[in-house]
């Protein structure tokens, strides 16, 4: 399969010459103080047509998961389904106003209500809240709810999170945000925790040991159990990073695994769509001793009815303006039902059929940096093969297939990070492998003058980032 | 098993794929009990038509303070539900995702005409976070501790700054508003502001949805202190931009340029600041430059700043943010245009004069509360004994929540105020229909 993109040299909107076409309803202007009036507002002058056509061109320019394999290690493309889509559209959800009386919205309140419910299941937790907007947000709250429970259980000198050095860059942004100072610990050889660097680590200080699990390298930690019993005996709280949810939903859970809180990421485990960077959701879930620390308010019911309730007794309060992302809430929901307990577990079991399928063939080609049993990814190093990481992605997208990640875990030196999902069928990871393999056969120089068949070749970073141009003239 | 299945199993050498999870000990298994198995798109569609017949349908809505019921063209949804936009990435590879990093320059550019600001950032995820995280950077700015907040300022946005403030512990100190022009009280402001502020934020139109008829001299008080001034979008169709005003960060919801009320969420945080601040800001920033051969391309730049890179050092921890909201605001703002924008800003200043025109003669009810004009909520006092929402509920109207359930502070007087918002999309029957209702329930 050959691939070339379309290739347009699209102006930027404000050079387009068209004349805007809009039309509104007149009304008499304001009677405002001439000095609190702009004098003129500049925004492009461009006909709708030519607007949509603008903006249709760009897309065509664009990658995205309904063209094929979008093996992103740790991002987890799966397909979008577009029922989930349709079920967005309604406008009884996205029409309505968060301050809406609560008789008014009761069919968007069971869903919350449900998909809490599900989350907890899913989870092994015992209270969710779907309010932060983002995995980081979800992070953040978290860190906020360890924060205050440690105040009132007068455990404040507790100032320290623990984070392994193959964490996503999220966990210590957020716990340092939140006011924490990290404690990196080292990985063992096989990218696991560390137990003997852990058992330093953790002391009086410590409020909490921050992992994921399958951790980066696409392992399921075996020590977890414990790892568990040695965070809550130092009084810390063990946090689990939902990145990699998606590789034991319906097999094993955070709570049998220990943990005191998680987030999840609806876009990656529940298949939302990533919309080129966002919007997604971060919903959060926490054991029975921290569920009176949740953002308010959660959804509950009773005989009669869905309500908010607002009775968290110390609530860290709100994290974002209003109920969460809820239009992604609602599409994740629609997964959760569509898919249900069945094919959950299949979906699982195949994102780790096609990680473990990736990783055979590619053994003997690519280092493995890890033990041979991986989960839903792979991560492996082309530093012996005298091939860069990054020249071997400009080679797969120049073919049609999106790269791995590059250069993540850190602990990796030329890492390629890769996470087909369940979404692929077993002629696209061939042609993904084949390619993987074939590029090692390629001259360096013909590597290095990829991609050819793209918009663009490659861009210059270095230069975008010294002479800063963020926006037209 | 498919025949696929058996060849993966086979290359793995392994008669099941039970196997693949032999590394997740027994006494960690667990089975979704208490989810039931899946069932078909029919299936599922008619569960989530049902779940939608239980929401109210065809409510005139008069509620506003924060998320609005504004006109969103028809091509704004067409384009963003395009797979090549909702079901891509963060473009981490440039050459083939040039499509949505030049969309998002182009947002940037576009607020920044709009704000006439230097720089905007590739967004936050909503208002409230915005300005959590401005409030961050004016704390990396100049390490002061005093933050200056409206005594007005609505509830959820004063929980989400006290939460942002984790691990930067500012003082926050209130600032009057005036209690009969409903403007911010220029005396007041000016007695807190000294060299231990941080910044001061400032709301046009203010939270009791009156704008600033003093903005000009009300910016020129902040001395060093940092100002984050907090806009509605479309008002800027009419009022002097932020960056005309000279503010230091401008911050804003953007979900009432091209977004859907979506229950709150998702929406979009508006981002921009002065250049001289371009390295302690947060989130991702869209540059140009050219590739190998001079053409022109886009990519993520300044990233040194972002979490991937900086870790614990970073200046935010944001990573998933509103990409394609961000496509929608700019889609809407070049339908819409100047002219266009500028006329909706005019309709909803209309509006608001016509519910208070239509108000001024009806017992018992006050809608000069406070002087100011009033941009698109409008506060309303009615008598103490009335509950107003739930009354309006049986006529259909959406509208007239108490103000003291939205805002931090509001002064008493002989009525309760109380918010009906309007918006360029109210018709005059609507209007008349709610003073109508009022005026019976008095």
């Amino acid at each position: 399969m050959s691939y070339h993109q379309a290739v347009y040299d699209e102006k930027l909107l404000n050079e387009i010459r068209s004349e805007n076409n809009f039309k509104f309803k007149d009304a008499d202007e304001p009677d405002l103080p001439k000095e609190i009036v702009r004098k003129e507002l500049k925004l492009p002058n461009v006909a709708e047509f030519d607007v949509v056509r603008h903006y249709t061109r760009l897309s065509q320019m664009n990658y995205c998961v309904d063209l094929g394999i979008y093996p992103l290690g740790s991002c987890t493309m799966k397909f979008n389904p577009k029922f989930a889509d349709k079920i967005a559209s309604f406008d009884e959800f996205n029409g309505s106003h968060p301050f809406q009386h609560e008789s008014t919205i009761q069919g968007t309140l069971q869903i919350m209500y449900e998909l809490q419910e599900y989350l907890k299941e899913i989870s092994g937790m015992e209270r969710v809240s779907l309010q932060p907007l983002a995995g980081a947000q979800g992070e953040y709250a978290s860190l906020l709810i360890i924060k205050k429970y440690l105040e009132v259980e007068g455990m404040s000198e507790r100032t320290e999170v623990i984070i392994p050095d193959s964490a996503h860059g999220t966990n210590p942004a957020s716990a340092s945000m939140s006011g924490f100072s990290i404690v990196e610990i080292p990985s063992d050889k096989e990218g696991g925790i560390d137990i003997e660097a852990l058992k330093e680590a953790l002391g009086p200080k410590t409020a909490a040991f921050m992992i994921t699990n399958p951790n980066t390298l696409g392992v399921f930690e075996p020590k977890i159990k414990e790892i568990a019993k040695l965070v809550h005996s130092a009084g810390a709280l063990l946090y689990y990073d939902g990145a990699n949810f998606n590789a034991i939903v319906g097999i094993t859970n955070p709570g049998k695994m220990g943990f005191d809180l998680v987030h999840f990421n609806l876009h990656k485990t529940f298949a939302t769509p990533h919309g080129g960077g966002g919007p997604g959701a971060g919903p959060i879930a926490v054991n029975r001793k921290l569920m009176d620390f949740i953002p308010t308010p959660f959804v509950d019911r009773d005989e009669k009815k869905y309500f908010f309730n607002y009775n968290v007794n110390r609530s860290i309060g709100k994290i974002s303006g209003f109920h969460g992302s809820f239009i992604n809430l609602l599409r994740a929901w629609a997964y959760i039902k569509y898919h249900g307990s069945d094919g959950m577990h299949n979906n699982t079991v195949h994102a780790v059929m096609n990680a473990n399928y990736i990783s055979a063939r590619l053994k003997g080609k690519y280092e493995s940096v890890s033990a041979s049993l991986k989960k839903h990814e792979v991560v492996v190093s082309s530093e012996k093969t005298g091939k860069k990481a990054m020249d071997i992605a400009k080679f797969l997208i120049n073919n049609g297939v999106h790269s791995p990640t590059v250069y993540f875990p850190l602990i990796v030196h030329e890492a390629l990070m890769i996470e087909p999902t369940e979404d692929v069928s077993l002629e696209e990871l061939d042609r993904f492998c084949d390619l993987m393999i074939e590029v090692l056969e390629k001259d360096v120089l013909y590597l290095q003058s990829l991609p050819d068949v793209l918009p663009i070749g490659r861009a210059d970073e270095v230069k975008a980032a010294k002479d800063l141009c963020l926006k037209w003239n | 098993m498919d025949n696929s299945e058996k060849q993966i199993l086979d290359c793995l050498k392994i008669d099941s794929a039970e196997k693949l999870f032999s590394d997740i000990p027994q006494d960690l298994r667990i089975s979704l009990k208490g989810i039931k198995n899946g069932i078909s798109e029919m299936e599922l569609l008619s569960e989530a038509s049902l779940r939608a017949s239980k929401n109210s349908r065809g409510m005139i809505s008069f509620l506003g303070n924060g998320i609005y019921d504004r006109f969103v063209p028809a091509s704004v949804d067409y384009v963003i539900g395009r797979s090549e936009f909702l079901t891509a990435y963060t473009p981490y590879q440039p050459e083939m995702s040039q499509g949505m990093l030049q969309s998002l320059f182009e947002y940037q550019s576009l607020i920044c005409d709009l704000t006439e600001m230097d720089i905007t950032n590739s967004s936050m995820y909503d208002g409230s976070t915005a300005l959590g995280e401005a409030m961050r950077m004016a704390y990396r700015i100049n390490g002061k501790k005093k933050v200056l907040v409206p005594e007005n300022i609505l509830l959820n946005h004063l929980s989400v700054l006290r939460n942002y403030a984790s691990g930067i512990y500012p003082e926050f100190e209130f600032y009057k508003m005036d209690n009969e022009t409903g403007e911010i009280s220029i005396e007041d402001l000016e007695s807190r502001i000294d060299d231990d502020c941080c910044c001061v934020i400032i709301y046009n139109p203010n939270c009791y949805g009156i704008v600033e008829s003093k903005i000009n001299e009300i910016v020129s008080l902040k001395k060093s202190a940092l100002l984050l001034y907090y806009y509605d979008p479309v008002s800027l169709g009419l009022l002097k931009s932020p960056g005309e005003l000279g503010v230091d960060i401008a911050i804003a919801e953007g979900q009432g340029i091209g977004i859907n009320q979506n229950f709150g969420g998702p929406t979009l945080g508006l981002f921009s600041f002065m250049k001289e601040y371009a390295r302690k800001s947060p989130g991702r920033i869209i540059g140009r430059t050219t590739d190998k051969s001079g053409k022109t391309a886009y990519v993520m730049t300044l990233q040194t700043r972002e979490q991937h890179i900086r870790r614990d050092k970073a200046t935010s921890n944001i990573c998933t943010n509103q990409a394609l909201m961000s496509i929608a605001s700019s889609v809407y703002l070049s339908i819409v245009g100047s002219k266009g924008l500028k006329r909706i800003a005019s309709n909803n200043f209309a509006n608001a004069k016509y519910l208070q025109k239509k108000l001024s003669n009806a017992e018992g009810i006050d809608p000069c509360f406070f002087k100011g004009t009033y941009f698109s909520d409008v506060v309303v006092g009615l008598k103490k004994e009335v509950d107003v929402e739930e009354e309006l509920l049986i006529k259909n109207i959406l509208g007239g929540k108490k103000a003291s359930s939205v805002l931090n502070a509001i002064p008493e007087k002989d009525t309760v105020p109380h918010f009906f918002t309007v918006t360029e999309k109210r018709t005059h029957d609507e209007i008349d229909f709610l003073s109508g209702t009022l005026e019976v329930m008095k």
